[in-house]
């Protein structure tokens, strides 16, 4: 029986998908669902089977039944999509006029704020600064000591010796803190500026979200449990995060994130170099200077940063190959990323 | 920077596969960012010997030889090296041999005579660089000995990112003491020359002017040095990392820096004037020749190594040439110093010269390894350059330097910043492993708040601890950040707050995307003839620009002071991209206004010298031709029923008054955007033809930008009125109007005379043509009037009509025209 049902299933299943118009449609319908079709015939032989083979055949038919309506329905549906409606004599097939033009949002700044809301959403408030910024606050009240080599880690544009493009959402930290007393749980995205040169995976203008959270003890376990759930809010799946020990000067203990390649899940491939792992972002607890920066008295708080670089992450999350398109402004860019994203 | 893992295992063992190994220094924090495996192999090659060597017949530049390759029959080759001779040692590649760069070599015929494979220089094998020509071996090397047995190596290289406050990574020793640390295994020191003191003088007087800028200056003389090729396992080493052999004394000295992480300078004596060094400040500008051959200022200032004449050696930079090592040199003075980090770091990037030793020693070199670094380079200088060391040596130090203060530690402060539970005495094996010595204090157990369990001494070359942090940063990365488990986030008491800015800004971009716009993002930058194209007079205040003064090569240097080139530059790209017309585009940007208020509160006293940053809303409509209502261009229409909607959105009562003040807008088809009380907040309208040609845009471009921090984005909530129930009675007019009579003044005088039974007048069509006077138009109007008292009747909605068209006829000169 079961090897009947299979067979069956197969056959109307390739007749349906073969039917050209309504006509063919309806004469397959007839020949296997119609009162003499072949599935109404197999029902009528139930009854020649004992009790479980009945049952168990019984359901199958049902189950078959229900699937090859459905298929012919479906099929209805697109071979109706061709044809004029009878009753008004309107072709339908006709283009509507939408309330607008299609525009889009960039889907860098559309990152940006799926990120901003997140965090938003585990209470975190939202601020900016300049992006010309004095050398004090990109580096100095940062720990980035005058003649130091840390300040090669990024190349920066300079004005003069006191202004400059800052190079990091950082500086904005120390504003903040000079303005507010603990606790605090923010924000700062922003655009930032490097002195590179631009390829597929450089540009000298980039945007950054940083985060800051001082209070009585906050803690580095804090600061994974926070990424973790961004991570897992913003990617939607959860994937593993590791801390690497890094250098930043305004965090100690520094490190970087890496969160397990959402594209190969660990395994190693083209986007993660092999790795299995992405860098997503920098993080640390403030460091004890950056306090003083701030005129927050000794050992009195203690707080985590981190900052991420949204281009990176847009360019994961859309496979997008080369940071240039977002700053190209190409029609044929932009136009993908029409629609809720 | 590059560790050769053949090198590090003179100092550490470990077991792991290299992946592995890779895998815990990234964990770390000494990021593994490549491996690569070196296996140096020469197929084919083989040592021969030169039977014969006479002339092509056919080239001057070319030789026919025979030579033995060990196989017994004399091989034919042509060979081009103008050293090849009767009689040489020669590293032969048969043919079939694999020569590095995918060379393959075959039987060929070179100006008609066959040749059988080729005899090697050192660049063909990728050993170094060519000499005289071909490799010239020892004579007694037996024909047929594979290359391999002599050059060839292999090794496994790690390429590892050091950050800038771990300059102990900088060398093999250190990275094998993070090997041992982590792996909780002992590390050993490179075997040094055991100087015995006394004897024989140097006979060099060494003065340091300043210890604060060079805290330790020691000279070591080395007599009858032969300048010869380093040893080949050094050579191969130097090569795995990335470093170029020179010759034996010059590459001992690097080998020694890429081992002990203490760069090293050996000047030639001979060339030395006098029998004094002296460490001491340029004391005005001079300009010197540096090793590398180039002629360069040196600042005054800038800290040297002088002899009795003049420099020798920019301090920790580079050597000078005058002093240099040569193939004639016989008598050394080795260098080991510990300069001033800050005054190498100055020195070397204002003459943009970054050496090796300059990046050990700006991110400060460890002063204990002076004398060890200096020891170990002479006893390999003693090995392989033949010199005989002169044991007596010059030492000049800062007599105040004293060993880093200890630092102490709470393991309460530990678990506070890190989350963990650890205890003291964990924290002390953690601290033991990485070599700090530790001393217990007080109740070494107790982890109460505040109190201090251990007091840590940091070795020299770890003088990035300088805090009770950084001791917690080296707990953390050695007892594993994956331990790390919190409460489920920081949740902020209190709840976030959001900015009703930001909030706006976000619905506005919402809304220009779902009308049609195309969201951009653009350059901060403007290009330098922007001001110009867009036409602006030469005292507009947007002309002063914040230039950088180090711009990337043939990249902008100031800053946009104006949002329009922007969107003419997106409009022509994509035009010029074959786009289907109409383009729409919007941006929310800033631009940076030197010299203007800053409309924030100040709390640092250079703030003054930052600019404004202006946030402007900016729609473009690009290359639209067509025209609509009046014969008005659309995107004109466009462009102003955006403004006028945006207004709308925002809940800002702004309005369009023709006639933007703008250069770069076509001063008959532009309006300024006013608030309520008549302040310009922005302008709209058509680019002007001169400034689209200026920048090559195709078509008409429409453009509005209005600024966003000039205006109130907090606007009042709505307020219900309610309205009235009475039915409306709506009446269309269709007006002759005269030329010269706009629809603004018309809606004007409408709205005046209907007063407050006229609810609305719509303008719904202009026609010119058939039916209608030359130079006049029809206007449609539609008036829709309403009582808030009561329904309206005909005679009173037609009296007020009659009154508006008195009013129309007497002012404007307006008729009616039948319906």
């Amino acid at each position: 029986m079961q090897e009947m049902i299979d067979r069956l299933r197969s056959e109307a299943s390739a007749a349906i998908a073969a039917a050209g118009d309504d006509a063919a449609l309806e004469a397959v319908r007839v020949a296997v669902l119609g009162r003499k079709g072949s599935l109404t015939g197999l029902l009528r032989g139930l009854k020649d089977l004992d009790d479980t083979a009945r049952r168990e055949a019984g359901a199958a038919l049902n189950v078959l039944k229900e699937e090859l309506s459905a298929a012919i329905e479906a099929r209805v549906a697109v071979l109706g999509g061709g044809t004029p409606a009878a009753s008004s004599g309107y072709d339908l097939t006709l283009p509507g006029h939408a309330p607008a033009p299609a525009g889009s949002r960039h889907p860098l700044l559309t990152v940006l704020e799926n990120i901003c809301d997140i965090f938003h959403g585990m209470g975190f408030s939202r601020d900016e600064g300049p992006e010309v910024e004095l050398d004090y606050y990109n580096f100095t009240a940062l720990n980035f000591p005058d003649d130091h080599p840390a300040r090669d880690i990024q190349d920066t544009f300079y004005f003069n010796e006191k202004v400059l493009l800052r190079t990091q959402t950082s500086p904005v930290q120390v504003r903040m803190m000079e303005r507010r007393e603990p606790p605090l749980a923010c924000i700062f995205p922003g655009r930032v500026y490097r002195n590179e040169n631009a390829d597929a995976s450089h540009s000298s203008e980039f945007f950054q979200v940083e985060g800051l959270v001082v209070d009585r003890a906050v803690s580095m376990a804090d600061l994974k449990d926070t990424v973790d759930t961004f991570v897992k809010n913003f990617f939607g799946a959860s994937a593993p995060t590791r801390f690497r020990p890094h250098y930043f000067p305004f965090t100690e203990p520094s490190v970087e994130v890496d969160m397990q390649c959402i594209l190969c899940g660990g395994k190693g491939c083209g986007v993660c170099k092999q790795s299995g792992w992405l860098e997503i972002m920098g993080a640390g607890m403030v460091h004890p200077n950056v306090f003083k920066s701030a005129g927050y008295p000794d050992d009195r708080y203690t707080g985590f940063a981190f900052g991420m670089g949204i281009d990176r992450i847009a360019m994961l999350k859309y496979g997008i190959t080369d940071i240039r398109l977002l700053y190209e402004n190409d029609l044929r860019f932009l136009n993908q990323f029409r629609g809720v994203q | 920077m590059k560790i050769s893992l053949d090198w590090l295992s003179d100092f550490v063992d470990w077991t792991d596969e290299t992946a592995v190994l890779a895998e815990r220094l990234t964990a770390a924090g000494l990021n593994v960012e490549g491996i690569e495996q070196i296996n140096k192999t020469f197929p084919g090659v083989v040592v021969a010997r030169v039977l014969e060597r006479e002339k092509h017949p056919d080239a001057d530049r070319l030789s026919l030889c025979k030579v033995d390759d060990g196989t017994g029959a004399p091989v034919q080759v042509v060979c081009g090296a103008p050293n090849v001779r009767a009689g040489l040692t020669v590293l032969f590649a048969r043919v079939g041999a694999e020569l590095p760069g995918d060379l393959r070599i075959k039987k060929s015929k070179i100006r008609g005579i066959e040749s059988f494979g080729m005899i090697c220089s050192a660049t063909e094998l990728d050993l170094g660089i060519d000499g005289a020509g071909i490799i010239e071996l020892e004579t007694k090397l037996p024909s047929g000995t594979p290359a391999d047995e002599l050059f060839g190596f292999k090794d496994t290289v790690l390429e590892v990112e050091v950050t800038p406050n771990r300059p102990d990574w900088l060398s093999h020793v250190g990275v094998a003491r993070e090997v041992a640390a982590i792996y909780g295994t002992k590390m050993s020191l490179p075997p040094v020359f055991n100087a015995v003191q006394g004897g024989e003088s140097l006979g060099m007087k060494v003065r340091v002017e300043h210890y604060a800028d060079c805290g330790r200056y020691t000279a070591w003389g080395l007599q009858r040095v032969k300048i010869a090729p380093s040893p080949r396992w050094m050579q191969n080493r130097l090569r795995a990392i990335g470093a170029r052999p020179i010759n034996n004394v010059v590459d001992i000295t690097n080998y020694v820096m890429f081992e002990m992480g203490q760069p090293l300078h050996a000047f030639d004596r001979g060339q030395l004037a006098g029998n004094a060094i002296t460490v001491r400040r340029a004391p005005k500008n001079t300009s010197v020749q540096t090793l590398d051959g180039q002629t360069r200022e040196v600042e005054a200032g800038t800290l040297m190594v002088c002899d009795e004449k003049g420099p020798v050696a920019l301090a920790g930079v580079m050597g000078l040439g005058n002093s240099e090592v040569s193939e004639k040199t016989t008598e050394v003075l080795l260098e080991s110093a510990f300069f001033n980090p800050s005054l190498v770091r100055r020195a070397s990037r204002r003459m943009g010269l970054i050496s090796e030793s300059s990046y050990r020693f700006e991110r400060v070199a460890d002063w204990d390894m002076v004398e060890r670094a200096a020891l170990r380079a002479l006893q390999l200088l003693q090995e392989h350059a033949g010199a005989r060391i002169v044991p007596d040596w010059a030492d000049r130090h800062d007599p105040d330097h004293r060993p880093a203060d200890p630092l102490p530690l709470r393991v309460w402060q530990v678990n506070r910043l890190l989350g963990t539970a650890v205890n003291t005495g964990q924290v002390a094996q953690i601290l033991q492993r990485l070599g700090l010595k530790v001393q217990p204090m007080g109740n070494a157990e107790s982890i109460s708040a505040g109190a201090v369990n251990m007091m840590v001494h940091v070795p020299s070359h770890r003088r990035d601890l300088l805090l009770e942090v950084d001791l917690i940063e080296e707990i953390a990365r050695i007892h594993g950040l994956d331990q790390l488990t919190g409460r489920g986030g920081y949740r902020a008491p209190g709840g976030a707050v959001r900015r009703q800015p930001d909030v706006v800004r976000e619905r506005l971009r919402e809304w220009l995307s779902a009308c049609g716009y195309a969201e951009i993002v653009t350059s901060s930058f403007m290009e330098s003839g922007d001001h110009d194209k867009l036409a602006l007079a030469a005292d507009d205040a947007r002309r002063a620009t914040l230039a950088v003064v180090n711009p990337r090569h043939g990249g902008d240097t100031q800053l946009r002071t104006v949002l329009a080139p922007s969107a003419l530059v997106v409009s022509r790209r994509n035009l010029n991209a074959g786009a289907t017309p109409p383009l729409r585009f919007f941006q929310i940007n800033r631009v940076f206004r030197p010299g203007q208020p800053l409309g924030r509160e100040i709390r640092h006293a250079d703030e003054a010298l930052l600019p404004a940053e202006h946030e402007y809303v900016q729609v473009a409509v690009a290359g639209w031709r067509d025209t609509g209502l009046g014969g008005l261009p659309c995107d004109l229409l466009e462009i102003r029923g955006t403004v006028e909607a945006l207004a709308g959105h925002l809940r800002l009562p702004l309005v369009l008054q023709p006639g933007a003040d703008e250069p770069w807008l076509d001063a008959g088809a532009s309006w300024r955007v006013c608030t309520a009380d008549g302040r310009v907040v922005g302008v709209a309208g058509r680019v002007a033809p001169a400034v689209l040609a200026a920048f090559d845009v195709d078509g008409p471009v429409a453009l509005a930008e209005v600024r966003l921090d000039d205006l109130d984005l907090t606007p009042a909530a709505a307020r219900f009125v309610p309205f009235t129930r009475f039915p409306a009675v709506k009446r269309d007019l269709s007006l002759l109007v005269p030329s010269g009579v706009a629809f603004g003044q018309i809606q004007d005088t409408v709205t005046e005379v209907g007063g407050e039974l006229l609810e609305l007048s719509e303008l719904f069509d202009i026609y010119r043509g058939k039916g209608v006077p030359e130079g006049n138009a029809a206007f449609g109007i539609r008036l829709k009037f309403r009582s808030g008292t009561g329904s309206l009747k005909g005679e009173t909605v037609d009296a007020a009509i009659g009154e508006i068209l008195a009013a129309l006829k007497d002012r404007w000169a307006i008729e009616t025209r039948g319906l």
